[in-house]
């Protein structure tokens, strides 16, 4: 006690206080912790979710090949095994033999797709085979007839009724077409948009508006979007409904905020001595903006386009409304097929009954955030490679 | 003769019309200062001066014909149209050849040209918010010519049932009057909204303080990308997280408890849209807090402050206003969140306190309304429109706010940011 | 640079000059009962002619009526599923913008059924119970006039229904099952009871107060939902009900189990027909048309050995589907008779 009252420099509250910021200190690692945390804890649960449809259970069986069995597939294995084995295999095979003129009257061993209600049994899940049918299979897995090998149905094939044999091809085709629509149309016209507001725009009532238009439009739920693709796009225009052009242009509209804002700061990011030795050896102003702002400030506008694309391939509730959730197993060929896409897909498949596509949903979870990781990997890095100290 | 055929043709007259255009005009733009006369602009402007006024009048009488065609005023025969176009076009690639000489002002022409072209393409945002109002308010006033404002804005049963049948055309005067009173549904966004908010206001602002004061630079930079992942997960995918996995573990807990909690209860999408916004309240939040002024940090240090109380008693006021415009609009983005409610909350206007019952809002009906199976002029579609109307004006409104509050503190500290 | 502009402007017309003039893939719309049966379907059909999958919206009944008569052009729809047969202005709709030639299918039936957890056995229902217990308003005790709907557990309503409390979860109003519902169930037991006066045999207002639950289209969180409360009751179509039959079963109403033979007999009392009506002018342009109808209306898709029955289809009896062979064959042009006795056979 003699100490404190000599020492001329303490405070009594000092303790408390001190308490008191490293409660707050505390208090806000915690939060940071809590964020990470959670991010972690949803990454694993989807990936517990979603990687067992990476693997998919095929059994082999024999089968003796002749015009019966193009004439109808599902006869030619026996009860036992038409219980377990996937209908969707046995569909496609007749066109596997006609593309086979040599297998004809042999006998061949394939490995047939289960279907899925197997496949859940096998991996663990509950599934409705009967008691009969699973003590079948356990037979045949004894024999080394049944086997998990990697799911390329996944990939490469699109959506379908029969879960064991849906995939995501076809909406990645389509995000891919939806993408390349957005890209096309908001690029331009953000960049364009961009340049005018930073270098062209005298300081009057209409750059005002403009602006703040762009603010405005920053700040407009997503499915308002969608509204104005159904009544514009589709009512008015006449684009076809579900196609990539509608989905895109709508999406367009979506990301030129995002475009926009970021292209100006990278325009205004480059040092007004450029165009000032630009001016003086005479260029005229797009001259100067052309040749030499605008390649400068490149990459911090692909950086912020690249960002805004990746928000767009996430967006699901504009492309309900202009119609993007039909059944399209078909990748589309052209802008104006019906076409689906990826975060459509999983809404969809999110509502079926069958839990098999339980497993894919997660699945395509996955493959969607790896392909968003990617994308923003890829702005960092340009960022980052590209970064100029002025 | 086939769409396809006619675009074919249009842009085959277009492209190489302009391209004949440029070499011409850069010909005779070389060919005139070869003679030595000293001549305004540089060849090839003269070049692009001829290719973009060939190319303007084109395109302005494609657009408006497609313009006048749509409007319904006047279809006027596609042939006859693209071969208008393409004739003028010859014209005026024949009227500016003449006049590319020493006094024309090609150069400043084609700036001009340039700007404009530039501010057509700035003006498409502005339309595009005319776009979004007009779709909108066409149908929704659709809507009030039937069913009354103020009950919409202020009636507590939303019981669109009959609506249905009216529209299916079987409905007679013994069928009771369907109501639109929209409050249920607001009150649900609202709800659901706040216990967003409840979780992401303290925990972003936490780990925005957390970046900009307490992190070193390289830790800083660590933990950012982690926040900049949780912001780009898309909505449907923390949908199906909140339906899968939040909301049964809701109600396993609150059965621990003895209480019954819905399985589309209102906490999940609560909690899920909480998560969604914490990267952007503490994004936000991070960069208006490192824009305050580090002078006033000195001062609180040289007064005796520890850190902890400088942030809260300086640094944390001086920042409120962009904190408070940050949190503006979270809010209106988490007003117009559509996937994790459509997914893991219910379709039951409900007007209730507890959070684990199901409710629905304003963005789960809009949906409905439009994939339903009803016919498209009833009122039950129309209210799609009505509500998404609503919920346009509201996040406007606060998104003006929001602006100008940022406005007010850029006067302030005269930053330069954001 | 200028050859730079050129190429990339003469790439984008290239892209967009996609409208094709004919078609090869088909377009369907409409219900989203049938959605599920026509798109297997369109699989199928994939499969077996190799011909581009159908692509198959679900619009709803009312919506694909809409678009299927908006015209005779090929940017409409070729086919378009219904829960309900076609009403007598939609067909009037249809000729009044160019679609005349119109031929119909029955595709099977579809039946409601109302579901529970099967940890409770069985239980039997009757019409007037299920009105009872979800109209807005009930008749008062004396039977003269109607009150706010008061009952929370069944055996308020009947003493020989258990003591459970009453929850349903049922479509929402913008669903055609609720539509059928409401007609076939509340609509028809409301004329038992005078006390609705005029609205007798058209009551329908179902209750509000948080005891019917509408739900959407997610089904697994249906089955979530009776198999956790075992006390509730859900409305769904007789699909769902074949799909978790290990879960849940559905109760005997009026005396009639729900199951297929019941409900293709016309013995159970909540069920429906389901069509899909094509439009024959299409099938000069649009690839494949008339395959796919002969596909669809063939005894291996809905036959009463048929696939769609694996999930959940209530296929017609064999005579009538032959009737409906014949006609589907024949390419029968629906007539106005036709659309008003509410049959697609001449």
């Amino acid at each position: 006690m003699q100490e404190k009252n000599d020492n001329y420099f303490y405070i009594p509250q000092i303790k408390r206080r001190n308490q008191k910021a490293a409660i707050f200190k505390g208090l806000t690692i915690f939060s940071i912790v809590f964020s990470i945390s959670f991010l972690v804890f949803f990454l694993v649960d989807i990936v517990r979710a979603g990687y067992p449809a990476f693997t998919q259970t095929y059994i082999k069986i024999e089968v003796s090949i002749n015009d019966e069995v193009v004439e109808n597939p599902y006869g030619v294995v026996n009860g036992k095994q038409l219980k377990i084995i996937s209908r969707a295999w046995l569909r496609d095979l007749p066109l596997l033999i006609k593309s086979n003129p040599s297998w004809m009257n042999t006998k061949q061993e394939f490995w047939a797709l289960a279907n899925s209600e197997v496949d859940q049994y096998l991996k663990g899940k509950e599934s409705r085979t009967s008691e009969r049918d699973r003590a079948y299979v356990d037979e045949l897995k004894n024999d080394g007839k049944v086997e998990l090998k990697f799911n390329t149905l996944f990939l490469l094939s699109g959506d379908s009724k029969i879960p064991e044999n849906s995939g995501i091809y076809s909406a990645i085709i389509g995000s891919l077409l939806t993408m390349i629509v957005t890209i096309a149309i908001a690029f331009p016209i953000g960049v364009m948009t961009a340049i005018y507001l930073e270098e062209f725009a005298p300081e009057n009532k209409l750059t005002h508006i403009i602006e703040v238009n762009i603010n405005n439009l920053a700040a407009i739920p997503s499915i308002l979007f969608g509204l104005l693709g159904l009544a514009i796009f589709i009512n008015f225009f006449g684009v076809p409904r579900s196609s990539p052009l509608v989905g895109g242009m709508t999406l367009a509209l979506m990301s030129l905020p995002v475009i926009i804002v970021s292209s100006k700061a990278a325009l205004k990011s480059v040092p007004a001595s450029i165009r000032q030795a630009g001016f003086g050896l005479g260029l005229t102003k797009w001259q100067i903006v052309r040749d030499h702002v605008l390649p400068v400030a490149m990459p911090g506008i692909l950086t912020g386009s690249i960002i805004s694309i990746a928000r767009a391939i996430g967006e699901t509730a504009p492309l309900i409304i202009v119609g993007m959730i039909a059944f399209v197993p078909d990748a589309a060929t052209s802008f104006s097929d019906a076409a689906t896409v990826l975060p459509a897909q999983i809404f969809t498949w999110a509502g079926m009954p069958e839990k098999a596509y339980l497993e894919r949903t997660a699945a395509a979870i996955i493959v969607l955030l790896v392909l968003l990781l990617s994308l923003n990997a890829v702005a960092i890095y340009l960022r980052k490679k590209f970064e100029r100290k002025w | 003769m086939s769409n396809q055929t006619l675009y074919l043709i249009f842009f085959g007259g277009l492209v190489p019309l302009m391209f004949i255009g440029y070499i011409i005009g850069k010909a005779r733009a070389v060919t005139i200062r070869s003679k030595g006369i000293k001549m305004h602009s540089q060849p090839d402007q003269y070049g692009w001066f001829v290719a973009l006024y060939t190319g303007l009048p084109i395109i302005t009488i494609g657009f408006v014909g497609v313009f006048l065609y749509l409007f319904g005023i006047h279809a006027i025969p596609p042939f006859m149209l693209v071969a208008g176009a393409l004739s003028a076009g010859a014209i005026a690639l024949w009227l500016f050849f003449r006049q590319v000489d020493a006094k024309t002002r090609a150069r400043d022409s084609v700036e001009n040209f340039i700007k404009g072209m530039l501010l057509v393409a700035s003006l498409i945002s502005v339309m595009t918010t005319f776009g979004i109002l007009l779709s909108i308010i066409f149908e929704a006033l659709h809507f009030f010519q039937t069913q009354s404002v103020s009950y919409f804005l202020f009636g507590t049963e939303w019981s669109p049932d009959t609506a249905f049948l009216e529209g299916a055309g079987r409905s007679d005067a013994a069928t009771a009057q369907a109501k639109f009173g929209a409050v249920p549904i607001f009150a649900g966004t609202f709800y659901i909204t706040i216990m967003a908010m409840i979780l992401a206001v303290p925990v972003g602002l936490m780990s925005a303080i957390f970046m900009s004061e307490y992190a070193t630079p390289k830790l800083r930079a660590q933990v950012k990308p982690f926040l900049e992942i949780l912001a780009g997960i898309p909505t449907v995918v923390y949908g199906f997280f909140a339906a899968l996995t939040i909301a049964p573990a809701i109600v396993k807990f609150f059965a621990l408890f003895g209480i019954e909690a819905q399985y589309q209860n209102a906490l999940s999408c609560g909690i899920i849209m909480g998560v969604m916004i914490i990267p952007f309240i503490s994004s936000l939040s991070d960069d208006v807090i490192s824009s305050v002024p580090q002078n006033m940090r000195n001062g609180a240090y040289a007064l005796g402050m520890n850190k902890a109380e400088t942030i809260r008693f300086v640094v944390l006021p001086s920042a409120m206003p962009g904190i408070i415009a940050s949190i503006l609009l979270a809010v209106s983005r988490a007003l117009g969140e559509t996937m994790i409610v459509v997914m893991a909350a219910g379709l039951r206007p409900n007007l209730t306190w507890n959070p684990l019952e199901d409710m629905t809002t304003v963005t789960v009906k809009i949906v409905e309304s439009l994939t339903g199976d009803q016919e498209f002029n009833n009122p039950l579609t129309l209210s799609a429109f009505a509500l998404g109307f609503v919920l346009f004006v509201v996040t406007l409104i606060i998104n003006i706010i929001s602006v100008n509050t940022i406005r007010s503190f850029h006067r302030k500290y005269k930053v330069s940011t954001l | 640079m200028t050859i730079k502009t050129c190429a990339l402007s003469l790439l984008s017309v290239a892209a967009l000059c996609s409208t094709a003039a004919a078609r090869d893939q088909i377009k369907i719309v409409g219900s989203s009962t049938v959605y599920p049966f026509t798109s297997y379907v369109a699989e199928e059909f994939k499969a077996v002619t190799g011909n581009k999958t159908p692509v198959v919206e679900s619009t709803g009944t009312g919506g694909g009526m809409k678009l299927f008569c908006a015209g005779a052009g090929l940017d409409t729809p070729d086919f378009t599923n219904a829960s309900r047969p076609m009403k007598a202005e939609e067909f009037e709709t249809c000729a009044k913008n160019g679609v005349t030639d119109i031929t119909g299918m029955m595709v099977g039936f579809d039946g409601i059924a109302v579901a529970q957890s099967k940890t409770n056995g069985e239980i039997a229902l009757s019409k007037e119970q299920l009105f009872l217990a979800l109209a807005e308003e009930v008749p008062s005790k004396d039977g003269k006039s109607l009150i706010k709907n008061p009952y929370k557990t069944w055996n308020e309503i009947d003493a020989k229904l258990p003591n459970r409390k009453i929850t349903v979860y049922g479509p929402p109003t913008t669903s055609g099952t609720r539509d059928s519902f409401d007609e076939m169930v509340m609509e028809t037991a409301s004329k038992k009871f005078d006390a609705y006066g005029d609205k007798k045999g058209k009551y329908k207002a179902i209750r509000q107060d948080g005891v019917y639950v509408p739900a959407g289209e997610n089904d697994n969180l249906i089955v979530q939902k009776l198999t956790k409360d075992t006390a509730a009751f859900g409305i769904f179509g007789y699909s769902f009900l074949e799909e978790n039959g290990d879960k849940i079963n559905g109760a005997v109403v009026d005396g009639v189990a729900c199951t297929s033979e019941n409900i293709s007999s016309g013995k159970y009392p909540i069920s429906r027909s389901l069509y899909i009506y094509a439009k024959n002018s299409h099938r000069a342009e649009v690839k494949g048309m008339d395959e796919f109808f002969k596909l669809y209306v063939d005894d291996k898709m809905i036959g009463q050995k048929g696939v769609l029955k694996t999930i959940g289809l209530v296929p017609m009896t064999s005579e009538d589907l032959k009737k409906v062979q014949a006609a589907v064959l024949a390419k029968t042009k629906l007539t106005e008779e036709m659309v008003k006795k509410h049959t697609i056979l001449p």
